[in-house]
């Protein structure tokens, strides 16, 4: 009876399914997509990166889809509704949180997805339009990222804005107008935030849409890459023959027995995700976008920070060939790589330029972005009022030291030296800083700066130079002696080494 | 059988929770740290922590300039001159102005706040108290005075024994009168120069030995050349 029943209902359901599938052929269309046949050594771990970045997007678009029914991007009110998202609305930091950190995941797991493409040979003979819809993917993804900083809009975006319009101004010739295009105007206004919302929100999602249809249409018309062997080359003549070959072999449709680890990979992405934006919350949004607030102190996100570490690390007659004409050659040799290096070994152990490649790049944009995030080249523009001297640096100095200690507090030495670790870290560490120079080495550092050391010469009276290289003679560990002229001949250490060295009489040479 | 479905449902219901309580999570951004302008703190802790801690302590620290938390100095200096101070600062000295319109990150408002957090500390002392400015004494005097008092530390000229130098033009050269009547009425106490009271036990310095002493440190101003030197500033 209840078998009867059963068979009843399948077999309308199979009859309504009939039905839909004979007007608009759901299984064609299914056989020819989800279920298309793939190597069965491409259901591999190594796989899941692209349908993970695929997800990412999927997160941003509905994340961003919410946001935006709050968001009002106007340069008036963009900053009020950011603070109503995050402390206002309930889980609105929340929703801000997984759109950010969605953003972080989809750059990281889209750069590991194209290292493995690269690595596993993916991009040669006949993939090369594949690759090639990805590098644009990438640039795309870069210029949401970009403009998504904008959308958090405080002082991080108006200096990232300002950034960008400067780079975008010394373009030759077409400076000045795209910069206008860019801003809407010659400054960064009312019209800028619209443009930069209309790229983020329309333009830039559209594109990249539009780039992941024919990205995944070369994925289905081309296959995927079968997992590499060394020894096993790919030549334009027989490579079509040897795919089809393997997927005669050991072929196997992607839905539904290749797509577990995917789904698997995915699962964890969407926890990651959600844990991430859960734990760290939403980044920003910090001061409003006002250049009159002169304590800003911007940063771009994380992908970004390579470029910033380059941008100040750079000599100053580099700027233009790194930032103009650099980009261009590498995303063109990135663009034309599949030509560079059609065919041949796909198998990474018979690659070591390209396996040095990767490594380098890598190292390289961790050790920048690394530079970038600590920033040691930016003063502590707090540490002159802020940071009080530890105790072992004032106890049992003179009065005159003690004012020298005064002196490198209040003309913010500080922000830029630290003490005992504590302060900037642009300049050297001044804790023992009595051991390494001489009264006199000290007064012209002070005086004539150096060494990237601005000259503080017109900006001390000799007493306060005095006090100053009084206090740093006295700064070296208990029990040394103070740095010696090497010119001179070497004198026994004195027994109270510290007040010798504030009554040494070299420092009143320089008064 | 039954294990096998309540796992999902369990898990659901963690979730669901988890979901429900990401309110409180870490990562929920706390209304304390919204971005306000530097001119709208009114928490004098942070005021001070922010502005005046790397040069002065108030207890927990030891800074190179006064104590803020010294109690002889709180009680001899009048909270008008405290204000004035940190307002427009000390001229010549390093001590700068900390109101707007001279250039400094408070406002008046903030100032008042600030004095009223050091004054805080103001506990009423035992015994006359010197007034807090007063014009320079007898030189010649004060150098005896210099002797009773301070010439165990400072040695009898003044250039340093157990305590470094304290007629050191250069030091001289940094401090003002009232700066120097300031520490030889208040000491630093937490670096081991006593105040007025406590340098020879039993016996306190009196007004006139405290402008004495001022007006002999004073006398030994000197040029680059040793030749004797007005005070750097009225």
């Amino acid at each position: 009876m209840i078998a009867n029943a059963k068979k009843k209902v399948t077999d309308a359901a199979l009859g309504v399914f009939g039905w839909i599938d004979d007007r608009i052929h759901v299984s064609e269309i299914f056989e020819h997509t989800a279920g298309h046949h793939i190597p069965k050594s491409t259901s591999s771990w190594f796989y899941v990166f692209g349908s993970a970045t695929l997800l990412c997007l999927i997160i941003q678009l509905v994340t961003g889809t919410l946001l935006a029914l709050a968001y009002v991007p106007s340069g008036a009110e963009a900053y009020t509704t950011l603070e109503y998202l995050t402390f206002e609305q309930p889980l609105g930091w929340y929703l801000r949180g997984i759109h950010y950190w969605g953003s972080n995941f989809m750059v990281s797991i889209m750069l590991i997805h194209m290292t493995q493409v690269y690595l596993f040979g993916a991009y040669k003979y006949p993939r090369e339009v594949t690759w090639m819809s990805g590098v644009l993917l990438l640039v795309i993804t870069l210029g949401l990222a970009f403009t998504g900083q904008v959308m958090r809009f405080d002082e991080d975006a108006y200096w990232g804005i300002g950034i960008g319009a400067a780079i975008t101004g010394r373009s030759p010739g077409i400076g000045g107008p795209l910069v206008q295009m860019l801003l809407g105007g010659p400054i960064i206004s009312a019209e800028t935030l619209s443009r930069f919302f209309t790229l983020h929100v329309f333009v830039l999602p559209g594109s990249i849409l539009a780039i992941i249809v024919l990205h995944l249409r070369m994925v289905l018309l081309k296959g995927i890459n079968e997992w590499p062997e060394p020894g096993v080359e790919v030549n334009r003549e027989t490579y079509d023959r040897h795919y089809a070959a393997i997927i005669k072999r050991e072929g196997m449709p992607f839905v539904p027995h290749g797509i577990g680890k995917d789904l698997i990979a995915g699962a964890i992405v969407i926890v990651g995700i959600l844990v991430c934006a859960a734990v760290f919350g939403p980044k920003g949004p910090i001061g409003p976008p006002d250049p009159t607030q002169i304590d800003a102190n911007p940063r771009p996100d994380f992908f970004f920070m390579w470029i910033f570490a380059i941008a100040a690390l750079m000599p100053d007659y580099m700027e233009t060939v790194a930032l103009l004409v650099a980009p261009p050659i590498v995303i063109t040799l990135l663009f034309l790589l599949p030509f560079l290096n059609n065919t041949g070994e796909k198998h990474w152990s018979r690659r070591p330029a390209a396996v040095l490649t990767v490594v380098g790049l890598y190292l390289s944009l961790g050790l920048l972005s690394w530079w970038g995030i600590t920033s040691p080249w930016s003063p502590a523009m707090t540490a002159w009022r802020a940071d009080p001297t530890p105790k072992q640096f004032l106890v049992g100095h003179t009065p005159l030291e003690l004012q020298g200690a005064i002196v490198l507090q209040q003309k913010q030495c500080r922000n830029c030296h630290a003490i005992d670790g504590i302060g900037g870290v642009r300049g050297p560490d001044l804790a023992e800083v009595g051991s390494r120079l001489t009264a006199p080495e000290l007064a012209r550092q002070v005086i004539q700066g150096g060494g990237n050391m601005p000259a503080y010469g017109k900006n001390l009276s000799p007493y306060e130079v005095n006090a100053l290289v009084a206090y740093m003679v006295s700064l070296h560990p208990t029990g040394t002696t103070p740095a010696q002229d090497s010119a001179k001949p070497s004198v026994p250490p004195p027994e109270n080494s510290k007040r010798q060295a504030s009554a040494d009489p070299a420092h009143g040479d320089h008064g | 059988m039954i294990r096998s479905r309540l796992l999902p449902l369990a898990l659901c219901a963690i979730i669901a929770s988890a979901l429900v309580g990401c309110d409180w999570m870490p990562g929920k951004p706390n209304p304390a740290n919204r971005w306000k302008p530097a001119a709208s703190i009114t928490d004098p802790a942070t005021l001070f922590a922010q502005n005046c801690l790397a040069c002065h302590s108030i207890g927990a620290t030891t800074s190179a300039a006064i104590a803020l938390n010294s109690p002889t100095f709180l009680a001899v200096i009048p909270p008008a001159t405290l204000k004035d101070t940190i307002t427009n600062g000390i001229p010549g000295s390093r001590m700068p102005a900390f109101v707007e319109s001279k250039g400094g990150s408070l406002t008046a408002a903030q100032i008042d706040l600030l004095v009223d957090f050091i004054l805080k500390n103001k506990k009423p002392i035992e015994g006359p108290l010197p007034p807090y400015a007063a014009p320079l004494g007898n030189a010649a005097t004060g150098q005896v005075a210099f002797a009773t008092f301070c010439a165990s530390c400072h040695g009898g000229t003044g250039a340093g024994a157990k305590a470094g130098s304290i007629v050191d033009p250069d030091y001289l050269g940094l401090v003002t009168d009232q700066y120097l009547r300031t520490i030889v009425i208040a000491g630093r106490p937490e670096l081991g120069c006593p105040d007025f009271r406590s340098r020879v036990p039993g016996r306190a310095m009196t007004d006139q030995d405290i402008s004495d002493v001022v007006a002999w440190l004073a006398s030994n101003r000197r040029n680059d050349l040793g030749q004797p030197l007005a005070a750097p500033n009225p």
